[in-house]
């Protein structure tokens, strides 16, 4: 191809983008040699709207940050404006938080790998992933009322409170799920395709990883034992015993691996969080009016490190309401395994850091398409294509 | 002669011609469907007709009625082309295969070559449509088609030409009476070549794990991006063609095809035996991830080839 | 001596009288502030000497007359150090760390967008949440762009070219 690159643009709609989301690939034959991201195309000013809405109606709107990983934002607003007001949620409600957080980081990590499998063309492990994702998703519904945006979390502690009922409908349901994720795991150990899709494929090595701020478990994937639920523990996280899932493959299969293995650590946690949850009220009433305060707030999303900067100014709405999600934080990473590898390989590194783009625009404002920068690609490559049948 | 001449244009366009094959086609693509879904734990096609046997055909009209778009930036004739051939040369290639009867419709010594050489051609109009239609997307899954042919189309050649060997003949009719005769089944005297065979049809066909020319996650359609409408249903319909002739193939080569078995008529065991290999390719379809194009390159090179080689002298050595 | 205070007393020694209302706020959590001449030299020292490796983001907030800037930094994943620093809303310009920070380009990026600081040293400042055609010099996270002036200018579809 005579040397010169071609520009191939994912996105803002593409189906290996389950969201809007635009990346300018730089190719040369089959290798990328530059990336170009551009997000923003579903930005919602949600950032602004909290600067002019009450902390109660800014708890519905954190919810709505994003939809998978909804109970970490709420979660983490919750806990932020504890912080400012100076209260401790009951005991009992800290463990309803962490079973809730942790069904849901199930759920996000059966999703990801039923598209994981869809982007490597493994759709027959797409729908046998997904069908399983409906008993978690019924799990959250028997806790929380909702199948999403589980509205759980309320300041002060959370909104519904479990009984010996549900608890053993939901020991029921979490063994089916341990030996379904069991098996998958088995399975994409052996299978030959899998393999070659993911071996040595979208590489971060571990000083790569720390330089470029990978988190969650992108970051675990290349070897980097971070996890906020165990090094700045919230919720009741300090109470159980759990390990912090590590792979050193640094490679796709390694962050297959590594949530596939989150899913059954979070199986176990929260079988302990049932056995230990003790008694009591699950919420306590608090005061619209919150004193001048400022609180830095994390929480471990189901993708990495959540955190929240809220600045209170003593009236009953904030005076600066900062959200970094993980998926930001990873795009600095992602580039990085983009660059030298296959476009065949670019929809499952793209996933591999399970990009949640909702989460990422959230600050301001949707986005028009960009016409322009599109219609001068297709006529250089009209142009380009042309030429080229010239010359034949 | 007149009601011999008649019979052969109603053979031509009922039976086993046109009608029958089309009909053919669009079941297969149901079987194929439903099968596939119904392994990947999915209903499938459900409203249209019984069970949804009637979906491939819905999907078909309502193609056809559907807004035809020549993108500006397309290379008028070869749009064109590209679609009509897509239906017209498998539709074509069907023909000397025998079917209903051992002696296929049109039958001439060498038409083995004749269906090898449709195969090569339906390949390279995939990449000049693909190419053509201004997209960045098909550019690249018609470069890929093209990769991909370099990579199986010698040991499909090798194969094909292998059941010819012991029959010594070229006429494919001839081949499937042969062993149907003398009950030596390609299958048994050759199984390497039926592997070969197999997974040629699966690159041929552009199914997994060899979906690369249009797979949806890279490239979107691939090669097939740009049509729409009347194209696409033909492009569509050729396919399920396509599907059935690859099924065909796989029957009259290695299977022995159409043969009478006791009072049973030929067509129903060559439909027996057809369906039995599409339902082989719709597993294989199900189990497997997709490869990339160099993995699929130095695959074919490295395991494929040879193995159709040592198939072949193995068949020169016995024969 | 908790970690914490460990790393406030070699702050303190280390830096005197230039961080100013260093405090712990609770376990693992540090809050000080500096001015934006010595922001980059503790950064620096953060990273280089106390092993604080890991970005989280940068905060951007309009004050009135300043603009304050919060650089939350994390130490093993587990201590965050928040070093608050103004620049004036007049001319906000400060020195990017994206050399010691790689990561902290794309967040410059997105304070640059939506509060007008320049960073100076990031190559690529381009829009990355705001649309191309958003008109320059509204910068929306600012106080005084009210709601009302955002809705026009969306109603409107940005700026005409």
């Amino acid at each position: 191809m005579s040397g010169s690159t071609i520009k191939i643009i994912i996105g803002p709609q593409h189906p290996a983008l389950k969201e809007p989301e635009r990346f300018i690939l730089e190719t040369e034959g089959e290798y990328v040699v530059d990336v170009k991201v551009r997000i923003g195309y579903i930005h919602r000013g949600i950032e602004k709207a909290m600067e002019n809405r009450t902390y109660l109606q800014g708890l519905y709107l954190s919810e709505r940050v994003c939809g998978i990983c909804s109970d970490a934002h709420t979660t983490c607003y919750v806990q932020g404006v504890e912080e400012l007001l100076g209260i401790e949620p009951p005991p009992r409600s800290r463990f309803i938080r962490v079973i809730v957080a942790e069904l849901e980081r199930i759920h996000s990590h059966l999703l990801w790998l039923g598209i994981a499998a869809h982007e490597i063309g493994f759709d027959t492990l797409f729908m046998y992933v997904w069908r399983d994702r409906e008993v978690v998703m019924d799990l959250l519904e028997l806790v929380s009322g909702n199948r999403v945006n589980y509205a759980i979390n309320t300041i002060g502690g959370v909104r519904r409170d479990l009984n010996n009922g549900r608890i053993q409908k939901m020991l029921k349901g979490l063994k089916i799920l341990e030996d379904r994720t069991k098996e998958y795991l088995k399975m994409i150990g052996r299978e030959q395709t899998v393999l070659k899709r993911t071996v040595n494929i979208g590489n971060l090595s571990k000083s790569d990883a720390i330089k470029y701020g990978a988190v969650g478990p992108t970051a675990r994937a290349s070897g980097v034992k971070r996890d906020v639920r165990v090094d700045d523990p919230y919720a009741a996280y300090d109470e159980i015993s759990f390990n912090v899932i590590v792979e050193d493959g640094c490679d796709c299969l390694a962050r297959i691996m590594v949530r596939g293995r989150e899913v059954l650590e979070s199986i176990h946690i929260i079988r302990e969080a049932l056995k230990k949850m003790p008694d009591g009220e699950i919420r306590v009433r608090v005061k619209p009016r919150i004193p001048p305060a400022e609180a830095l707030s994390r929480v471990e999303a189901p993708r990495g490190e959540l955190l929240y900067y809220i600045k209170s100014n003593g009236t009953d709405k904030p005076e600066r309401c900062k959200i970094r999600t993980p998926t930001l934080a990873n795009i600095p990473s992602l580039c990085k395994m983009l660059v030298g590898g296959y476009i065949a390989d670019v929809p499952i590194v793209l996933a591999g850091i399970d990009p949640c783009f909702a989460c990422m625009d959230r600050v301001l404002i949707i986005d028009k398409e960009k016409r322009k920068a599109e219609v001068w690609t297709l006529d250089m490559l009209r142009r380009y294509g042309r030429e080229w049948y010239q010359k034949r | 002669m007149v009601s011999e001449a008649l019979n052969f244009v109603l053979q031509l366009l009922i039976f086993p011609g046109f009608l029958f094959i089309i009909c053919l086609a669009f079941f297969s693509e149901w079987v194929l469907r439903k099968f596939v879904a119904r392994i990947q734990n999915r209903m499938g096609p459900t409203y249209t007709g019984y069970g949804g046997v009637l979906q491939p055909f819905a999907d078909f009209i309502k193609l056809l009625g559907k807004e035809d778009i020549i993108p500006a930036f397309a290379e008028k004739s070869f749009f064109t082309l590209t679609p009509l051939l897509c239906l017209a040369l498998p539709l074509t290639a069907i023909f000397v295969l025998p079917i209903a009867d051992h002696q296929a419709l049109i039958s001439f010594e060498g038409d083995l070559i004749f269906l090898a050489f449709t195969f090569t051609m339906l390949t390279i109009m995939v990449f000049l449509g693909g190419f053509l239609s201004g997209s960045i997307f098909s550019m690249v899954g018609g470069v890929r088609a093209a990769t991909q042919l370099l990579g199986y189309e010698i040991p499909f050649l090798l194969v094909l030409f292998g059941p010819a060997i012991p029959a010594s003949s070229l006429s494919i009719s001839k081949i499937s009476m042969w062993q149907a005769q003398n009950n030596a089944w390609g299958l048994w005297t050759q199984p390497i070549g039926f592997g070969v065979l197999v997974i040629c049809l699966l690159a041929e066909l552009e199914l997994l794990p060899f979906d690369i020319p249009e797979a949806e996650t890279e490239i979107v359609a691939g090669w097939n991006v740009e049509f729409t409408g009347r194209r696409l249903a033909l492009v569509r319909l050729g396919r399920d063609v396509e599907l059935v002739l690859a099924s065909a193939i796989l029957v009259d080569l290695y299977l022995g095809g159409p043969q009478q078995v006791w009072i049973i008529p030929p067509i129903v065991i060559f439909l027996v035996k057809m369906f039995a290999c599409l339902l082989l390719i719709g597993y294989l379809k199900t189990l497997f991830a997709r490869f990339r194009i160099d993995q699929v390159l130095s695959g074919m090179w490295k395991y494929v080839i040879p193995a159709a080689m040592i198939q072949f002298i193995i068949l020169k050595l016995i024969w | 001596m908790s970690r914490e205070e460990e790393i406030l007393e070699k702050i303190k020694e280390r830096f005197g009288d230039n961080v100013k209302n260093i405090t712990i706020q609770r376990p693992r959590r540090i809050f000080a502030e500096t001015d934006m001449k010595y922001l980059k030299e503790i950064l620096r020292c953060a990273r280089d000497e106390l092993g604080f490796d890991h970005i989280s983001t940068i905060t951007g907030e309009d004050m009135g007359e300043e603009i304050e800037l919060i650089y939350h930094i994390a130490y093993e994943n587990a201590i965050e150090l928040s070093i608050k620093t103004r620049v004036p809303k007049e001319d906000p310009k400060i020195a990017t760390i994206i050399d010691l920070y790689p990561p902290a380009g794309i967040y410059e990026r997105e304070v640059h967008d939506l509060l007008g600081v320049m960073f100076e040293g990031n190559p690529d400042l381009s829009p990355l949440l705001l649309p191309d055609n958003w008109p320059k010099g509204v910068y929306p996270l600012r106080k005084d762009v009210s709601l009302e002036e955002i809705k026009a200018i969306i109603e409107k579809g940005g700026e005409e070219e």
